[in-house]
């Protein structure tokens, strides 16, 4: 085994050791020293306090940027710029990869795109199938019958199963139609610099105003290819026709992902998002063998910019599908599939660390900053839950005839419980917002629905246990054992299947 | 985007700020230390934890009133012994010494204040000589011995009824006890046992005879119903017997006892006799043990049990040497 092998099995141990460590330390400890495992999990519960109230706080923020920038007129802003680059240069690219997708899930995407207020003839679409999926050919067909004539340009392509370095990710697929738009574009004698490429999940649906806003910021920020351009995802294409457990899951994934473009220091591309094609040319596009694609982009152009690179929040979403099944427990299957491989992401850890230590140009002091926060997310996503749930009244219960006449013992219970009061509270903020980003109520849908939508939130505990923490620590513990994960498309669809 | 940046960071070094300031205090409440204004120094203080029952009792702490009724606990308190008492208008009031460690809670919370006038009331509308009650407690039996009647009634008295009439001839009852099925009394005297049906889907005046079980040669210290409401397991000074509950019925001799009186106790459940005989050493003197007679409900097993003529009999306990 050669060193660079040897450091990447260790950096892949690193997060989930740690997250194993911290668990099977607290839950040991709450038996053999059960004072100090109380004032660990009484400081955790009031750290945790602190940050939900600060989260809740950056929510609130992003959900009034986001309701401000509703109706701005971007193309009219847009068409008021007079920039190195003009907007009437701008064009816009956008990959669909798609797995095994039905009509039913990229009909809708491609309506919704057609639908957008941005000059069609500047949008270039290319539906991304796999040459394997015996229905590309067929469903290529269908769509580019209907869809052809709506946009400037309109490419299907087809990626080769197997190729040399390869995986059977979403990654290699986005590559591959990269590509053969890289040669379209060489083609036509269309400048890299004068296009923007959007890399969409099948079943996104754009808003109408996304490309007037991802036009508007992209010709309007400094250093323009040194940053990804990230839409407020939202999962409101079937949100009143999916099951509740998926829904509050949902939501609370959107709420977490605002929080997110917020905090602009640590914001990492997520699903559906935007850059510049030249940028991505340059650092020979998406990976083709890791199943994190959408963070790892974002990763190499940081790398190659020398960590001059950001991700720019786009206060505009995009509505995707809640992935949900037939009955609650095959949804509790596909949304803990789903919840895993967005866990996977830790697969970045050992990617950033490497890169940090072959780039000498980035600051020591970044690098450590930005691994300890790709460290510690990953972590506390992997501990928390379970600290909470779990390790928290394992004192109390096994700490024995000693520990439960100390103080600390008797106020264990009533400073745990005043967090789940708190909980309560910053809840019923969440409760509110959520009923303020809903897509309005379909016909045939009882209004009694929107009576359950807030009572559907008492369900968050015991969601809690389910997707808190254990798809987090079943992707880390994979990761550190070496078992690889395989992309897998999440269950998804407007219909239930 | 600046002023979104600003109350952001703002909002972050807050909540800093707020976490590494208020985490000492919180982990000092927790551990019961309490922090002294003038000194500026934490002193490590116990914690009294009270629960009465009925709650909202007044707490006077050293003669003082504390602000809040149990249940409640009385936090940041300096070690050393404090007078709790409590009082609940129309209760007995509470009194005790509390000793107070450091960073301990002493728990109060097995109090009860009871009533200064107790809540009591007769429930037999009948003079009787003893109670019964059902193995199930829901129904009351009272026999009196001057009428010679039973009486039944549910454990609130509201139906109180006399179910059986007891033989005239039969005198100074030694103990008496309801059937399982709740359709028969037993009574017994140094001789004698007799087993009065009381159904109560007919007129007891017309239930079947008393069945009258005579024992001539042995004197009856201890009878009890078996399990299946027909056989009893006697006592006598001589014998663990048991006998059908009819007329003309034989006693079957099942363990011959040493000791004139042995103390029993009969558990329905299994249908075991537990009782204590004596047994003579090698030495010549005696000693005691303790010993568990199975009575299987299962019929085979009772049958060969009833043929054999000590039982099966298993040595529980050796007590004490005589």
């Amino acid at each position: 085994m050669n060193r660079s092998l040897i450091l990447k099995r260790i950096l892949e141990i690193i997060p989930g050791g740690l997250s194993w460590c911290i668990i099977v330390s607290l839950i040991l400890l709450s038996f053999l020293h059960p004072v100090s495992s109380a004032v660990i999990i009484i400081s955790f519960d009031f750290y945790w306090i602190i940050r939900t109230l600060y989260l809740t706080t950056l929510l609130v923020m992003a959900h009034s940027r986001l309701f401000r920038q509703k109706n701005e007129d971007w193309l009219g802003r847009c068409e008021g710029l007079s920039l190195d680059l003009g907007f009437s240069d701008l064009y816009q690219v956008v990959i669909f990869p798609v797995y095994n997708e039905d009509l039913d899930v990229l009909r809708p995407s491609l309506l919704a795109l057609s639908g957008s207020h941005y000059p069609k003839d500047k949008i270039i679409v290319v539906m991304a199938f796999e040459k394997r999926n015996v229905h590309a050919s067929e469903r290529a067909l269908i769509l580019e019958e209907e869809f052809s004539g709506k946009f400037g340009v309109y490419l299907s392509t087809f990626h080769p199963d197997g190729l040399p370095g390869e995986s059977r990710t979403k990654g290699a697929n986005a590559t591959w139609a990269a590509k053969a738009v890289r040669k379209f574009l060489d083609t036509q004698g269309i400048a890299y610099e004068q296009v923007v490429i959007s890399c969409f999940d099948s079943d996104t649906c754009v808003d109408k105003e996304y490309f007037g806003c991802l036009s508007y910021h992209f010709l309007t920020s400094p250093k323009r290819d040194q940053a990804s351009y990230q839409p407020m995802p939202v999962y409101n294409n079937n949100i009143w026709q999916a099951p509740s457990f998926a829904r509050l899951v949902e939501i609370s994934s959107s709420f977490c992902q605002m929080i997110e473009s917020m905090r602009l220091e640590k914001f990492v591309t997520f699903s559906s998002h935007s850059m510049s094609f030249k940028t991505l040319v340059q650092i020979d596009y998406w990976p083709t063998n890791m199943i994190s694609d959408d963070s790892v982009i974002y990763w190499k152009s940081y790398l190659y910019y020398n960590g001059d690179y950001r991700v720019i929040p786009l206060y505009v979403t995009v509505s995707l599908d809640v992935a949900y099944s037939s009955n609650i427990w095959r949804t509790m299957v596909v949304q803990y599939k789903q919840k895993r491989r967005w866990a996977w992401g830790v697969e970045n850890f050992p990617f950033v660390v490497e890169g940090f230590i072959k780039n000498k140009n980035i600051s020591l002091l970044n690098k450590l900053r930005r691994s300890f926060q790709l460290l510690e997310s990953h972590v506390t996503w992997a501990v928390w839950a379970v600290i909470l749930v779990i390790v928290g009244p394992l004192p109390i219960l096994f700490g024995g005839t000693f520990f439960s006449q100390t103080a600390i013992a008797y106020n264990l219970p009533k400073i745990t419980g005043l967090l789940f009061k708190f909980t309560l509270l910053t809840s019923l903020t969440w409760i509110f917002l959520s009923w303020t980003i809903l897509p309005p109520r379909p016909k045939g849908i009882s209004w009694f629905k929107y009576v359950w939508l807030v009572l559907e939130w008492i369900f968050v505990p015991f969601i809690i246990l389910i997707i808190g923490s254990l798809p987090a620590i079943d992707a880390q513990t994979r990761l550190m054992l070496g078992k690889y994960m395989e992309f897998n498309s999440t269950l998804k669809g407007n219909k239930v299947l | 985007m600046l002023n979104f940046r600003k109350t952001r960071g703002l909002l972050f070094y807050l909540s800093v700020f707020s976490f590494f300031v208020g985490l000492p205090f919180i982990l000092a409440f927790a551990l019961g230390y309490k922090f002294n204004s003038r000194t500026l120094k934490f002193v490590k203080t116990g914690l009294i934890f009270v629960k009465t029952h009925p709650p909202g009792a007044k707490i006077y702490l050293n003669g003082e009133l504390f602000a809040e009724k149990t249940p409640t606990s009385m936090q940041e308190l300096i070690p050393g012994t404090y007078s709790v008492s409590l009082e609940l208008t129309q209760h007995y009031s509470w009194k005790a010494q509390v000793e107070v460690e450091a960073g301990k809670v002493s728990r109060i919370d097995k109090v009860i204040l009871f009533p200064e006038r107790p809540h009591l009331r007769q429930l037999n509308p009948e003079k009787f000589s003893s109670f019964r009650l059902d193995p199930e407690k829901k129904v009351v039996y009272y026999l009196d011995q001057e009428k010679n009647v039973l009486y039944r009634s549910d454990l609130d008295a509201d139906s109180f009824e006399d179910i059986a009439t007891l033989p005239e001839k039969f005198t100074q009852i030694n103990g008496w006890d309801v059937s399982l099925d709740q359709k028969k009394v037993f009574i017994f005297n140094q001789h004698q046992i007799s087993v009065i049906s009381f159904d109560t889907q007919i007129d007891y005046a017309d239930t079947t005879p008393a069945v009258l079980l005579d024992y001539a040669q042995e004197k009856i210290n201890n009878v009890f119903w078996h399990s299946d409401s027909y056989h009893l397991i006697v006592l006598t000074d001589k014998h663990v017997q048991v006998i059908e509950s009819r007329l003309g019925a034989v006693p079957i001799n099942l363990v011959k006892l040493n000791k004139e009186s042995a103390a029993a106790f009969y558990a329905t459940k299994e249908d075991a006799l537990y009782f204590s005989d004596s047994q003579k050493d090698l030495d010549g003197s005696f000693y005691k043990n303790l010993y568990k007679l199975e009575i299987s409900v299962d019929p085979d097993v009772f049958e060969k049990l009833i043929r054999q003529p000590f039982g099966l009999v298993k040595t529980l306990q050796k007590e004490e040497r005589e």
